[in-house]
């Protein structure tokens, strides 16, 4: 591979992703994953709020729903601007993961490359992470550094936990970028230029 | 042989990631110095309201706003005005009661800003309680920035007596207090703050994590006020 034929980072993935959300299968599929993780990051924290009052006889679905609708406005008032960025863009970026995943699983029929699932994993694991503040000391994070004694630290980083955030966007990117690029790959075989002068070349190979 | 799959198949280490992951994060409680490890999941446990408590609004009020919260926590600072709001628009009808859940590990200096709150009360009552409270979060930079010289000017500044309030402080006369509260924190399932449980008339309890919108609490109070005795 040259110079010249390596993969552009920007390029490759919007060209990869061109090729997948241009099939409104797919497109569907990264918004609907985005939805639940963006709705399930302002729920999840408060389930047995949405508990109680579900089970609270006489509070009828119109007030269920309501609360429902009335926590989703909690990214303004329990996020501040970095994190509530985090907490909008990461579920973006993890429905156009999994559509992208799932589009290259279904078109080439192959086994997930352990790169792409390291980084995908990596970046939803770290998202749970950084996503679960919804209260001071709720951060697992703060659990985690608890156990190893060094909780501490937690109050000298410049964005208090926040790089969780920054560090499970990147991840993302990193296996958005991975797959764009496995996606943007010719389904050919390569052939191997020759090592040696004509005369001794060995036999092409062929590699996938 | 579950063992093997997670361990040979690239899903199967993924799926091991996130089950690990999410058990962690279910398990998730901000652990304190000297408290039980492991807290009851739901409010049932919280401590009843009493005379020793600090109470805005009406004592008597059918609905009870019980709130744990850390004053150096940027989000107890966020909702304190919506709680303020609350107890504005329901008078006689709910009553605010504050209790403290100091994080050591993320804010070292709110147990001692908690313990201040405390003299406040023993030098001037409720009212001074709750005056020193509002000044103190309202300058307050949160995150564990505030500085502790501050704490005898903002007693000055509600008018109590600097001296004796300083005395307080050193004695550390209020340190059981404020991890009695602690401890009921734990034991009503706080895992965070600002934790806040409205407490209905005929004792349901609905917990809420997180500076959540006024739109939220206010629904929440309105529900608790239809539970009748």
């Amino acid at each position: 591979m040259t110079a010249m034929d390596k993969p552009h980072l920007i390029r490759t993935s919007v060209e990869a992703a061109k090729e997948v959300f241009a099939r409104p299968a797919y497109l569907g599929l990264a918004v609907a994953i985005a939805l639940a993780a963006f709705l399930a990051s302002l729920w999840i924290p408060n389930y047995k709020l949405i508990g109680a009052v579900f089970i609270t006889p006489d509070v009828t679905l119109d007030t269920k729903l309501q609360l429902l609708a009335s926590l989703l406005a909690g990214i303004s008032t329990n996020f501040g601007a970095f994190a509530a960025f985090s907490a909008a863009t990461i579920p973006l970026l993890f429905g156009v993961d999994i559509a992208m995943l799932v589009y290259f699983l279904r078109r080439r029929r192959a086994r997930l490359p352990h790169g792409e699932i390291a980084a995908s994993v990596g970046g939803a694991a770290s998202g749970v992470v950084a996503a679960g503040c919804a209260a001071c000391g709720s951060f697992l994070l703060v659990t985690i550094l608890s156990f190893l004694g060094a909780s501490g630290a937690l109050a000298l980083l410049p964005l208090q936990g926040g790089e969780l955030g920054l560090l499970s966007i990147a991840l993302l990117l990193l296996s958005i970028f991975l797959i764009a690029r496995k996606i943007a790959a010719p389904v050919v075989c390569e052939i191997k230029p020759p090592a040696q002068p004509p005369g001794n070349a060995p036999p092409l190979e062929e590699r996938p | 042989m579950m063992l093997r799959y997670f361990k040979s198949s690239p899903l199967g280490r993924a799926a091991a990631v996130l089950l690990i992951t999410g058990t962690l994060a279910a398990g998730n409680t901000a652990a304190q110095p000297n408290q039980p490890s492991a807290a009851p999941a739901a409010a049932d446990f919280i401590q009843p309201v009493t005379q020793r408590d600090h109470i805005r609004g009406n004592p008597d009020a059918p609905v009870k706003i019980v709130e744990f919260a850390d004053t150096e926590c940027p989000l107890c600072k966020r909702f304190h005005p919506t709680l303020q709001r609350i107890v504005a628009e329901y008078p006689g009808k709910v009553a605010w009661v504050f209790r403290h859940f100091p994080l050591d590990n993320i804010h070292p200096k709110a147990r001692k800003e908690a313990e201040a709150t405390e003299c406040a009360n023993d030098l001037g009552g409720n009212e001074k309680f709750w005056a020193y409270l509002d000044r103190l979060y309202k300058i307050t930079p949160s995150n564990n920035r505030l500085d502790p010289a501050e704490l005898p000017r903002i007693a000055e500044y509600v008018g109590l007596n600097r001296a004796k309030f300083e005395q307080c402080l050193e004695s550390g006369k209020y340190a059981q207090r404020v991890a009695e509260d602690l401890d009921d924190a734990l034991a009503a399932g706080a895992q965070g703050t600002p934790y806040t449980v409205v407490v209905a008339p005929n004792g349901r309890k609905f917990a809420i994590l997180g500076a959540q919108p006024y739109a939220s609490v206010k629904l929440v109070v309105e529900i608790a006020l239809q539970q009748k005795k």
